[in-house]
């Protein structure tokens, strides 16, 4: 599993970051000031860090310049909004810059894609009968291949990585489409019709009213 | 044009107008002066040629026998003395109506000279050109003539145009001297101008912390004076603005980290709320729960920052208030909220009486106690003591709490700033309390000090003016 270290010194955003980690299936482990931080880093295996910019006893960016080990991918969350602030993070060899407040899916979102950059996440997920390998783009389900074109591709694996999760259009084409896209949320609806039909979803992805969809988890 | 120039090129036209106008002046008169004594000689030689003329004359009517010499005669006569080698100065002899008679050279008769004479039966003098001619009316053998004698008159006037070109020279040198000496002055005396020019330029440019040298003790000095302090003026107030500024961003700065901290919270549990399914019951208590908390934190941070910013501009209610009573009613109130924390709690003062603004010294009070019930936990002990010191009434607050860092007691009056934040946000404040005591004890023009021990307590001491103690 991967583990995520999180610095945080208030603690409800720590248990609030701790829950969204989880939500994606990542081990989320709470430390609220820098010298406790430094000792985490120091013996446990982290996969990526979550660091606060401001702490109690010495500055994010502080503790950037000085870990020993920055092989480990760092994101910072802070309440700064500065550009300067965000330059100067960056600058630091930190891969992301998220600002307070922000939504539990961005959060994830652009912890996945730092994971995929350092080649952390799987390539192999697998949901019900249906398995999906990210390398190879392929598609099976029940053995048998589906031919899926990208955008179907990549909105299933974004489902399956967040099971059980209400997923509003929005989320999905910022996810999928990129930030920028300025579709029609109707794309999206065409999508879902198609994966249902070729993978047979119609009970497993289900319409959120005035909000989006949800991949149910599968039933052993 | 520049000053420099101005003040160079006035003052060099001036002085070679003074200069040229008096040396034209006496060249003038001296040449006159040269003329007239010209003309004497020149009037004494023609009245001698006439005269020697006439007496000759009479010698040729003796020699010739006749008593009257005819006109051809006469004629001849006047040939005969005055023609022959070439004479300096020429005569001619005219009759009556101007035709001329006898001249032993060509000359030029000035118009009207012959005229002159007829009219006043005088002698009379013309210059024309390098020639002076002198006319005067002889009878001579029984008829009237003029007789005019040419002379040259070149050596005087080539003189005084000699001397006058040697003025000019003499004038165009002077001025080139002039000119240079007076520039070097001029620039001089103008040099401290343009230091004060270059120093305001660079000072209006916003290098503030410019001065301009002020050397001497003339008017120049005197405004490179009075322009530092200008200079000097706009820098502080620039400087106070900065800090206005600097205040003002750090303000907000905190503001928004400590709104942004509650909101995080609550937009990101309600985000969980929303997009989970299946959530165990005990985890939406636990989200709810914090939700509430985080938007409590956030009234109460918003209404802290109310009183604080109405604080500043509400007007204040003055009211002479009995310092002994106003405690004990103040202390009646705060006892609620020590006794909740089973504190033990004194609140008395010395009778007499101050201006106050009643409901923000309240204020003022409830905010240290409440600092004070924070610091002490569970059964610690709290006193609130007024007393007259002359003039001055004094308050001590003082808890047995865990007191404040030494290196920390110069921040703590700054808003937002907390000595340790995980205490003060379980205690649900925002650290706006003491800023707020500051800007209402600053209102009553009074001071605020603290004595701190960690470990030990802090005593608070504010001290305000004006008060009078009752017998």
């Amino acid at each position: 599993m991967i583990k995520i270290l999180i610095v945080e010194d208030d603690p409800n955003i720590a248990k609030l970051v701790e829950a969204t980690v989880a939500i994606g299936g990542y081990e989320g482990v709470v430390c609220s000031n820098g010298a406790e931080a430094f000792e985490k880093m120091e013996h446990g295996n982290f996969d990526l860090i979550l660091l606060d910019v401001m702490l109690p006893d010495m500055s994010g960016f502080e503790i950037m310049q000085r870990r020993t080990n920055t092989q480990v991918p760092v994101i910072f969350i802070t309440a700064k909004q500065e550009l300067t602030d965000k330059v100067r993070g960056l600058r630091l060899g930190a891969e992301d810059y998220i600002v307070k407040p922000f939504e539990a899916m961005e959060l994830l979102a652009r912890i996945e894609v730092i994971l995929r950059r350092v080649k952390r996440t799987e390539n192999v997920y697998t949901y019900g009968d249906i398995s999906v390998n990210v390398e190879e783009h392929t598609c099976r389900c029940a053995g048998k291949e589906i031919y899926l074109t990208p955008k179907e591709f990549e909105v299933l694996v974004f489902f399956i990585q967040h099971k059980d999760v209400a997923i509003s259009r929005d989320r999905l084409l910022a996810a999928v489409w990129g930030f920028e896209y300025e579709g029609e949320s109707r794309t999206i609806d065409i999508h879902i019709q198609q994966l249902r039909k070729k993978l047979s979803l119609k009970d497993k992805l289900v319409t959120i009213p005035k909000l989006g969809y949800r991949l149910e988890s599968a039933k052993e | 044009m520049r000053l420099w120039q101005k003040v160079f090129l006035y003052t060099l036209i001036l002085v070679m107008l003074a200069v040229s106008m008096t040396s034209i002046l006496l060249l003038k008169n001296s040449f006159s002066l040269a003329l007239e004594q010209r003309k004497q000689s020149v009037y004494s030689e023609h009245e001698f040629v006439i005269t020697s003329f006439k007496s000759m004359m009479i010698t040729e009517r003796l020699r010739e026998n006749a008593v009257v010499l005819d006109e051809k005669a006469l004629k001849e006569f006047m040939a005969d003395t005055f023609g022959g080698e070439q004479k300096k100065s020429g005569i001619q002899f005219c009759d009556t109506s101007g035709q001329m008679v006898y001249a032993n050279k060509e000359m030029e008769i000035p118009q009207g000279l012959l005229d002159a004479v007829k009219d006043t039966g005088k002698n009379y003098m013309q210059v024309s050109g390098y020639q002076l001619y002198i006319a005067s009316a002889e009878s001579m053998e029984g008829k009237a003539y003029y007789v005019v004698t040419e002379n040259d008159i070149t050596d005087v006037v080539e003189i005084h145009e000699n001397m006058l070109r040697q003025i000019l020279a003499i004038s165009m040198g002077c001025a080139m001297g002039i000119a240079f000496i007076l520039l070097i002055v001029v620039k001089m005396l103008l040099h401290p101008l343009q230091k004060i020019n270059e120093g305001t330029r660079a000072i209006a440019q916003g290098s503030y912390e410019k001065r301009i040298p002020e050397k001497g003790h003339d008017e120049l000095s005197e405004l490179a004076h009075n322009m530092n302090r200008m200079a000097r003026a706009v820098e502080q107030n620039v400087r106070a603005l900065e800090n206005v500024a600097e205040d003002r961003k750090q303000f907000i700065d905190n503001l928004s980290h400590e709104m942004k901290t509650p909101l995080t919270s609550i937009l990101g549990f309600s985000d969980l709320l929303q997009i989970k399914k299946d959530i165990p019951e005990e985890s939406r208590i636990e989200y709810a729960g914090i939700i509430k908390e985080e938007a409590s934190r956030m009234r109460t941070l918003s209404g802290k920052l109310m009183e604080l910013i109405t604080v500043g501009e509400a007007k204040m209610e003055w009211t002479k208030e009995d310092m002994g009573q106003l405690f004990e009613e103040i202390g009646v109130s705060l006892k609620v909220i020590t006794d909740n924390h089973q504190i033990h709690f004194t609140c008395l003062s010395e009778h007499g009486s101050l201006w106050v603004d009643r409901e923000l010294f309240k204020s003022l009070l409830y905010n240290l106690v409440d600092n004070a019930v924070k610091a002490s936990g569970e059964g610690g002990s709290i006193q609130v003591e007024g007393h007259f010191e002359g003039q001055d009434f004094c308050i001590r607050v003082a808890d047995e709490g865990v007191g404040i860092p030494e290196d920390e007691i110069s921040k703590i009056t700054q808003a937002f700033y907390m000595v340790d934040k995980a205490r003060g946000r379980a205690s649900g404040g925002a650290g706006l309390g003491l800023a707020l005591c500051a800007e209402i004890i600053s209102l009553h023009r009074g001071s605020l000090q603290f004595e701190s021990r960690l470990g030990e307590g802090t005593s608070v001491l504010i001290r305000m003016k004006g008060g009078i103690r009752h017998a």
